[in-house]
C-alpha cells in the first residue's frame, strides 16, 4: 500500500495540487541522480543541477520552478515560498541550460530546521515570455502557473536540506 | 489519631469490604518491608529537617504522634519508618518524592492521592485528629499503595508548570505543540523516502528481470545463429 512521496512530503498540498504525472524528471547533482525525498547538503548543491526531462517525445517546452517552502524555518514559513530558480522554454531531452533562466540559480542555503527543496516542471503549451517576480520570496508556484496558463504540473521532485554543521542554535518562541 | 490497631479495631461492617482495611497479617509485613526500605534512606535525609510538625499530643496511642492529616495523604512513601523511633520531632523528607519531583519538596503535598483523599483534606485542614470518619477513605488511601511512578512525574510537571509564573505554562504549551509538529515533519519525510526507495527497488528489480530475459533471448538467437552458419557453404570440386 504505497503512497507518493510527494504526498507524505506534504509537498502536494502546501505547494502543489494533486497532479498526474505524465513526463520524467532527472535532477543530477554533480553527476548523481536525487532521490526523491533524499537529503543533500548544501555544499553539494551549490551549483545547479543538470535537468533531463523525458516527456511526449514532441518537441514541447517546459518550464522549471525550483521553491523552497521551508522559509525560513519549517516551523515559521513566513516566506513561503522562496523562490530558488526559475527556468522557461526547455527543450526536450535537454538540459535546463538550453532554456531561459528567467531567475538565476540561488544555492540553499538553509539556517534554521530542515527544508524541502521542489523542482516544478510544466509542459508549455507555447512559447510564452514569463517575467521574473519582483523578489524572491513569498513566491506562489499555484498563482504562478495560473497566471502564465501552465496547466497542472507534469512532474516534480524534491530533496531536504540542512544547515551543514550543527543546528542553528536555539529558537525562542 | 489513627493506627493500623486501631483500624484492626473498626467494627464489622466496615469488615465486610475487607478490601479497604489494611491490617491482615500479609499487607502488613509488605508494608513493613517498604517501611524499612524507606528508613534505609530516611536516615540520610535526617539532618535536613525539612518537614517539621509539632502538634499536641494526642491521647490516642499512634505510631505518627507527629503526622498531620496532610502529611498521611501524602501518600505511603512520605510516611516514617514504622513502628516509628521513639522520639520522632521532624518526619524526615521521603527520598522517593525528592527523586521523582521536579521542583523543590517543600512544595510537594499531595501525591496522586484519589480525589476523594484531596476533597476530604481539603474541607478538615485544620483537623490534627483523625476520627472514625476518616476511617474510611485513609484505609482506602493506605491500600492504594505507593503511587506508581509515572503518575507522580506527570502530577509532578503539571504541578510545577502552573506554579512557577503564569506565563509558563502558556509556553511550555506552545513548546510542545511545536515540537509535536517537528516530530510529525520528521515522521513524514522518513516515511516519504522510505515509499520512495521501496517503489525504486520494486522498479529496478522489474526492469532488471526484464533485461535478463532479454538477455537471455538475445544469447539463445545468437547460439542458433551461430549454428546455423557453421554449415558448408561450398565444397570443393573433387
Amino acid at each position: 500500500m504505497s503512497r507518493d512521496p510527494l504526498v507524505v512530503g506534504n509537498v502536494i498540498g502546501d505547494i502543489l495540487d494533486p497532479f498526474v504525472k505524465s513526463a520524467t524528471l532527472r535532477v543530477l547533482y554533480n553527476n548523481k541522480e536525487v532521490t526523491n525525498g533524499s537529503e543533500l547538503k548544501p555544499s553539494a548543491v551549490v551549483n545547479e543541477p543538470r535537468v533531463e526531462i523525458q516527456g511526449r517525445g514532441t518537441r514541447t517546452l517546459y518550464t522549471l520552478v525550483m521553491v523552497d517552502p521551508d522559509a525560513p524555518s519549517p516551523s515559521n514559513p513566513t516566506k513561503r515560498e522562496h523562490l530558488h530558480w526559475l527556468v522557461t522554454d526547455i527543450p526536450e531531452t535537454a538540459n535546463a541550460s538550453c532554456g531561459n533562466e528567467i531567475v538565476s540559480y540561488e544555492s540553499p542555503r538553509p539556517t534554521a530546521g530542515i527544508h524541502r527543496l521542489v523542482f516544478v516542471l510544466f509542459r508549455q503549451s507555447v512559447r510564452q515570455t514569463i517575467y521574473a517576480p519582483g523578489w524572491r520570496q513569498n513566491f506562489n508556484t499555484r498563482d504562478f502557473a495560473a497566471l502564465y496558463n501552465l496547466d497542472d504540473p507534469v512532474a516534480a521532485i524534491y530533496f531536504n536540506c540542512q544547515r551543514e554543521n550543527g543546528c542553528g542554535g536555539r529558537r525562542y518562541l | 489519631m489513627w493506627s493500623f490497631e486501631h483500624l484492626d479495631r473498626l467494627p464489622n461492617k466496615r469488615g465486610s469490604c475487607s478490601s479497604t482495611v489494611l491490617p491482615q497479617p500479609p499487607k502488613r509485613r509488605t508494608m513493613e518491608e517498604l517501611w524499612k526500605d524507606i528508613s534505609l534512606n530516611a536516615s540520610k535525609l535526617d539532618q535536613h529537617g525539612l518537614y517539621h510538625h509539632s502538634h499536641p499530643a494526642d491521647s490516642c496511642s499512634s505510631p505518627f504522634p507527629n503526622m498531620i492529616l496532610q502529611d498521611f495523604l501524602a501518600g505511603p512513601l512520605n510516611r516514617p519508618p514504622y513502628p516509628p523511633p521513639a522520639v520522632v520531632e521532624e518526619l524526615p523528607l521521603p527520598p522517593p518524592q525528592a527523586a521523582l519531583s521536579l521542583n523543590s519538596g517543600l512544595e510537594f503535598q499531595f501525591l496522586g492521592e484519589p480525589d476523594q483523599a484531596k476533597t476530604h483534606s481539603n474541607s478538615s485542614s485544620n483537623n490534627v485528629g483523625g476520627n472514625a470518619a476518616n476511617g474510611s477513605f485513609i484505609s482506602s488511601a493506605l491500600s492504594a499503595g505507593p503511587p506508581s511512578p509515572t503518575a507522580i512525574f506527570s502530577f509532578c510537571s503539571r504541578k510545577r508548570s502552573t506554579t512557577e509564573r503564569p506565563g509558563a505554562a502558556d509556553r511550555c504549551q506552545i513548546r510542545m505543540i511545536k515540537n509535536r509538529e517537528s516530530a510529525a515533519r520528521s515522521r513524514a519525510r522518513k516515511q516519504a523516502y522510505t515509499i520512495e526507495l521501496e517503489s525504486e527497488v520494486s522498479h529496478l528489480k522489474e526492469e532488471n528481470a526484464k533485461l535478463q530475459r532479454q538477455n537471455e533471448e538475445l544469447m539463445r538467437n545468437q547460439v542458433v545463429a551461430t549454428k546455423s552458419t557453421l554449415q558448408r557453404s561450398s565444397t570443393a570440386p573433387f
